[in-house]
């Protein structure tokens, strides 16, 4: 049994609304995510003693946040350096301070200026810093695109995964969208549209991207008791688990159709105490649509190298076998970096979810980006209880 | 975009100046490694010697960059990513001008393009 399993609970979930444009800064944003997620559990700033986020030097940091919205001394913070790959370990070292007793009420947010001001997708921005990007930058190879590209094209090339996987990967969760008020992009799309849109880096069409988008969301992280006292329906933190591996440079990972998670999920599984099959639901970071197909191999969905072919199935559809993205996820709600994934988890399982609701969904498996950019990835399991 | 040479790898890049695609074996375990850094992986030994390849890989994947993803560089160009013959853990990227597209597990070798008198840069072309 593991000692931290169901000790914690997400007690709300808040947001901005998402934009191409917020017009505000990223500590404005960051404020109004977690006062909406502060609203939605019950509880005001006083409660808050433990303030946690994650990013890449683009955004508003907790020690700036806390005294805007009047906390002055938490008993905790965390200002994780990295990208989607570790967002999900971001609620995991909540997890941990809440569960130790260092913290009681825990805010983790990500705000971002995704589409004005800071941009992901390889215009406007330098190259990100690290010791490997001298061996790519002056190839032109700068860009999170070009990179998922060149995995996606070893998966098609290994496991004979097609455009039309990916396609109708896309076409799944902009149709979710369509149910998402919330949704960025919510006209439906066909598989024509998907194949007719442009070029970005070949294997990799327009509609194989996330978006790039301004907003902010926020989670509270407390213990499993009090959050039975509060105002939501309880939903649990059955597991957390992140961790690292080996660079594609370091000559650990020289296969990259086979991803971190792959490592990760045993451990994630086990510290649960379930399988993939006990999974409801499942909010799977989806910078580009074969991040999806990889994880849904290497979380335990489907065998390996048939993520293409079961993504095409209709088995992540509505009454499919796992419903994946139900919020229409990074390509077509909004890029929140893993935390709108969190949101959208706690809300299926509360039942909220509107017209998207997974009816009677009381497990959900939420992801971090699979290790393709740092080395390293995080997940969470989350439960109704 | 210009390499930023870093204190591990400023040696590597001078190699590359003289034309040379080098790399580090370790003189605990004989392990050969890259990119340049002080300490085995494999056996934590700090001593190394650097070995100097024949230049040949396989092709791993590739892309087309079709939108302009840096100012410099007019698309559509591809790069691609390769394993190196004499040491496959050994992953490199670059410019292709191979002409048509590659082709995963096609044998490749190292072309040397000196870009200025500061600069020399990798590509690769089809080996057969």
């Amino acid at each position: 049994m593991n000692g931290l399993r169901d000790r914690t609970a997400l007690a709300g979930v808040g947001y901005t609304g998402f934009s191409k444009d917020s017009g505000v800064s990223t500590l404005t944003l960051a404020c109004e995510a977690i006062l909406a997620a502060l609203s939605d559990a019950g509880l005001t700033t006083d409660d808050v003693d433990g303030i946690a986020t994650h990013r890449v030097g683009d955004s508003a940091a907790p020690s700036v946040v806390g005294p805007a919205l009047g906390v002055h001394e938490p008993s905790w913070y965390l200002d994780q350096f990295g990208g989607g790959s570790v967002s999900h370990a971001v609620v995991g070292q909540a997890m941990l301070a809440v569960a130790a007793g260092v913290a009681r009420t825990v805010v983790c947010y990500r705000a971002i200026n995704a589409r004005s001001e800071f941009r992901m997708g390889g215009t406007g921005r330098g190259a990100p810093p690290g010791p490997e990007v001298q061996y790519q930058a002056p190839y032109g190879y700068v860009a999170p695109p070009q990179q998922f590209a060149m995995y996606a094209r070893a998966h098609m090339t290994k496991y004979g995964t097609k455009a039309e996987h990916f396609g109708q990967l896309a076409v799944t969760q902009r149709a979710n969208a369509v149910r998402n008020p919330r949704a960025l992009m919510r006209t439906p799309i066909t598989m024509d549209d998907y194949l007719a849109s442009r070029w970005i880096a070949e294997p990799f069409r327009l509609l194989d991207c996330c978006l790039e988008t301004d907003g902010a969301c926020a989670l509270v992280v407390t213990t499993a008791e009090r959050a039975a006292d509060l105002r939501r329906p309880r939903v649990l933190v059955s597991a957390a688990a992140w961790g690292g591996g080996d660079s594609f440079l370091s000559g650990g990972r020289v296969d990259t159709t086979v991803s971190a998670a792959a490592e990760l999920a045993p451990r994630l599984y086990r510290a649960a105490g379930i399988g993939p099959e006990e999974v409801d639901v499942a909010e799977i970071y989806d910078c580009f649509t074969y991040s999806v197909i990889v994880q849904l191999e290497d979380y335990g969905f489907c065998a390996k190298g048939e993520g293409g072919p079961f993504a095409a199935s209709g088995a992540i559809g509505p009454g499919g076998r796992i419903p994946v993205n139900t919020h229409g996820g990074f390509l077509s709600e909004g890029y929140v970096h893993g935390i709108n994934h969190i949101a959208e988890a706690v809300s299926q399982l509360r039942g909220d979810a509107g017209e998207r609701q997974v009816a009677g969904a009381q497990v959900a498996l939420s992801t971090a980006q699979p290790g393709y950019v740092l080395p390293a990835t995080s997940a969470l399991i989350l439960r109704r209880g | 975009m210009r390499p930023v040479p870093d204190r591990d790898s400023a040696e590597w890049w001078a190699a590359v100046r003289r034309r040379e695609l080098a790399v580090q074996e370790c003189a605990g375990c004989g392990t050969w490694r890259f990119p340049a850094r002080a300490y085995c992986p494999v056996c934590r030994a700090r001593e190394w010697r650097w070995r100097v390849t024949d230049g040949r890989a396989r092709v791993s994947s590739w892309i087309v960059a079709h939108q302009r993803f840096h100012p410099a560089l007019a698309p559509p160009y591809t790069v691609v990513r390769v394993c190196l013959a004499q040491a496959p853990g050994c992953v490199l990227y670059g410019t292709w001008v191979g002409g048509g597209e590659p082709v995963a597990g096609e044998p490749v070798r190292a072309v040397f393009t000196e870009v200025d008198e500061g600069l020399t840069l990798i590509a690769w072309e089809p080996a057969g």
